[in-house]
């Protein structure tokens, strides 16, 4: 499997030892060939005659449904959201719309040598230059996703405390929905007894996704089934989540269409990573650092008046930021100003913000980065010793600067001292702003969801998870 | 002249199915205290056999029937001889502790996708790894009340992993897998992680098919390995002990034993005394030692002895015991235990 997945894909999905052929339900042959060599019979499995044959298609949800392997599920993938895939549909006709994510800028701020807005400038002219309609910000769809988490942190704080029993308390901890290595490893290897723990709300790319096909379209003047929306993620596994059967939807005014297949839509209909977006760079042959930088898409875009880049404090989303300030000024009359006191646990991946009140701890929220501290996590609920309110888990070590689809070290640089290096690059002339106070976000309130935590709201903005049952071939070669 | 020979003790019947691999507590076999070991089987149970003093004959102490739900690969006694840690294919590493005489398990150490295929302790005892055939090793570390940590989920071997085992002084873990290398883990240089300082593949004299175990010689500044390519490799490192500054020091290839088996060797230990034991799918039990009379350039190691039809069936572990005169014990296909005293004939 590709090492391009974070590690809780790697973990939780592989199951090819046994060759992809012979994992996979759907296709029992004509797949990758199996270097099988005499082998103990620890495992189970008699040898595979190598059968030629015309490969069998498979497409990436049958891969998603299945407890087996992914690796099947990257080719499918490498195909749906390619490159090519994404010039085809410039060419079509399409109305492409990009949201880029602030790691992506980071990222390609750091390979160029430039700040983060010539970054976002030179990519939507470079972009538009290529037939795109229109690029936005999922900055600002974030602050959307956490205004939303705020609201869900808050109901299910208050209903912890109408239950007795902590122990069968399912609604704290509440974690985070945006990594999709987390919840894709959620849903197939720890099932039913963490899910209720994560958090409804979609992830800022979804939410975005939600926004332009639900929302904004109309005001382009663009039904939904027009639009070829693209998003641009520091995330290999990002692409499953875009693919994912919940951000499927059809368009409310065709009824006619309805039970048609070709009538479903995504809300993201495909990914491009950081790296994969340097690589179109480089396939166009573009002088990327002298290219001019154009003005920005402002609709979906954290920009302000005086042309300054904003958003919330954290490389990873800043969810335990924004949710921990919310919560300690709602709950408690606390207000927090200036960066909030993280410490470190065990390792840098793991940090630990408290809230003290009257000698007693009122608020306890960590951030977990990384496999390893996930399952410590994860070993913690499971035992019934999490202690925390709000975990914010990622699969990556050092977070989603540092995902599988960011652009890798360049010579003799050490990954340790990207990761520095994007850290400082993410914010730098990037203004701190409060979710609650983003004019774009008011004014989808205002004009389409109502109010934050409103129905309307959950509709658009809200999805479900849902354990993977063990296929019984899977069993079978786990025998 | 004298000639050696591995004379049969006993044979140890109970497991029902086959016995994968054994384990002598290094707390006994001195000061009085009876030789002890545990074994593991395809009959998902433990069991932890002890030597009578007085009759020098074996009998088991305990079974070991829960938690496991499947074959119990492998186990290991922490340094100190209290803890026991059994792997799993149910995918899970159970830790049980000695009370009173009586093993309790105190921990479940879950993760691993698949099959847990080998646990192994550091030398303090602070440090637990595992491997599985979900290609991965992780590293454990040893918190005050049997609590276990995850440190370290290390993704290297492209294959199923078949052995970790940590070196005898420092902490530094090897693994190797059917993916034909062995991989070594450290601690070390700027990152906060572990990583791996060094693979040992066929490119550099390394195996051409998969390495089944490891062993190290009692300085720890040698290793040897065995292999499904019919091969026992021994390779050495310098100024092990001289960990501080010094920085890891790769490991080379010494010699390749070849010639002497013809069907895959699955274990290989090196005792205290200098002699290391194979155990292969030809039912035999070779013992090996340094080779003294050596020629410039020529084989460094020879066979002592072979013992054919040690057992029935595959000899799937060999492990000299601690202690004044060290044991031999071997764990069979054949369901069954044997432990071997060498001897010296006239």
């Amino acid at each position: 499997m590709s090492e391009k997945f974070s590690a809780a894909l790697r973990i939780g999905d592989l199951n090819d030892f046994i060759a992809p052929s012979q994992a996979c339900i759907v296709s029992l042959k004509g797949l990758k060939p199996n270097a099988n060599k005499p082998d103990k019979s620890e495992v189970s499995v008699g040898r595979n005659k190598q059968v030629q044959s015309e490969p069998v298609k498979i497409s990436l949800k049958d891969c998603l449904a299945c407890s087996g392997c992914v690796t099947s599920a990257e080719t499918v993938m490498l195909e749906k959201q390619s490159l090519d895939e994404f010039l085809s549909n410039i060419s079509k006709g399409k109305a492409v719309i990009m949201s880029v994510s602030p790691q992506s800028r980071a990222s390609l701020a750091a390979h160029f040598g430039i700040s983060p807005l010539q970054v976002f400038k030179k990519l939507t002219r470079f972009f538009k230059s290529l037939g795109v309609k229109a690029i936005f910000d999922t900055s600002c769809s974030r602050d959307l996703t956490l205004i939303e988490s705020c609201m869900e942190f808050m109901s299910r704080y208050k209903q912890s405390h109408l239950v007795d029993d902590e122990k069968s308390n399912s609604s704290l901890p509440m974690i985070t929905s945006a990594c999709p290595g987390w919840i894709c490893y959620a849903e197939k290897q720890l099932g039913s007894f963490v899910l209720p723990n994560i958090s409804k709300v979609k992830s800022p790319q979804q939410t975005i996704g939600a926004i332009i096909k639900h929302y904004l379209c109309q005001d382009m003047g663009l039904r939904p089934e027009e639009i070829y929306h693209v998003t641009v993620m520091p995330c290999y596994d990002k692409k499953l989540e875009a693919a994912r059967d919940d951000f499927v939807f059809r368009p409310e005014s065709h009824d006619e269409g309805s039970g048609n297949e070709d009538n479903v839509m995504t809300e993201v209909d495909s990914v491009l990573t950081t790296g994969e977006v340097l690589e179109l760079i480089q396939l166009k042959e573009v002088d990327f650092e002298s290219l001019e930088e154009s003005s920005l898409d402002r609709p979906l875009t954290n920009i302000s008046e005086e042309g300054y880049l904003y958003g919330v404090r954290g490389s990873s989303g800043g969810y335990a930021d924004t949710i921990f300030r919310y919560a300690a000024k709602t709950l408690f009359g606390r207000e927090i100003v200036g960066p909030l006191n993280f410490r470190n646990i065990r390792n840098p991946d793991f940090q630990e913000v408290t809230l003290e009140v009257e000698g007693k701890t009122v608020l306890r929220f960590a951030l977990c980065y990384g496999f390893r501290n996930l399952q410590n996590v994860v070993r913690k609920l499971k035992t019934g010793k999490c202690d925390y309110h709000f975990l914010e888990i990622m699969a990556c070590p050092s977070g989603c600067l540092n995902g599988g689809g960011q652009i890798k070290p360049n010579k003799g640089q050490s990954p340790k001292e990207l990761s520095q290096l994007l850290e400082t690059i993410y914010m730098d002339n990037v203004r701190v702003a409060e979710p609650f106070d983003n004019p774009v976000v008011r004014g989808l309130y205002d004009k389409w969801l109502e109010q934050p935590g409103s129905d309307k709201a959950k509709r658009h903005l809200h999805t479900q998870y849902h354990p993977v049952e063990k296929s019984i071939t899977s069993q079978l070669h786990n025998w | 002249m004298e000639t050696l020979e591995l004379k049969e003790i006993q044979r140890l019947e109970g497991h029902t199915d086959r016995v994968w691999s054994l384990a002598w507590n290094p707390a006994t076999g001195h000061n009085g205290v009876p030789l002890l070991f545990a074994s593991c089987s395809g009959d998902k149970t433990v069991r932890i056999w002890e030597q009578n003093l007085s009759s020098g004959l074996w009998s088991t102490k305990a079974v070991l029937d829960e938690p496991h739900t499947r074959t119990v690969r492998s186990c290991a006694w922490s340094p100190s001889g209290k803890l026991l840690a059994t792997a799993s294919f149910d995918a899970t590493t159970a830790i049980w502790e000695n009370v009173g005489g009586d093993y309790e398990c105190v921990s479940t150490l879950e993760g691993h996708e698949h099959e847990v295929k080998s646990v192994s302790w550091n030398a303090s005892g602070n440090l637990l790894a595992t491997c599985s055939r979900d290609k991965s090793v992780w590293i454990w570390e040893v918190l005050p009340g049997n609590e276990f940590e995850c440190v370290s989920v290390l993704q290297g071997h492209t294959q199923d992993v078949k052995m970790v085992k940590w070196h005898p002084t420092m902490d530094i873990l090897f693994s190797c897998s059917y993916d034909n290398t062995i991989k070594v883990w450290a601690d070390e240089g700027d990152s906060d992680d572990w990583q791996c300082v060094q693979t040992i593949g066929e490119p550099n004299n390394g195996h051409t098919s998969t390495v089944w175990a490891l062993s190290f010689n009692a300085n720890g500044d040698k290793m040897v390995t065995c292999s499904d390519d019919l091969t026992l490799k021994i390779w050495e490192s310098e100024n092990i002990g001289m960990q501080s500054g010094g920085g890891f020091r790769p490991w080379r290839h010494l010699c390749t034993l070849s010639g002497y088996h013809d069907r895959t060797i699955f274990s290989v230990h090196w005792s205290r005394e200098g002699i290391f034991a194979s155990g292969a799918a030809d039912d035999a039990i070779r013992l090996f030692v340094d080779d003294n009379e050596s020629q410039v350039g020529g084989p460094l190691y020879k066979l002592l002895l072979k013992k054919e039809k040690a057992h029935d069936m595959d000899i799937n572990s060999v492990q000299w015991s601690p202690g004044e005169k060290p044991l031999l014990a071997s764990a069979s296909d054949d369901g069954t235990i044997k432990v071997w005293e060498l001897v010296s004939q006239r």
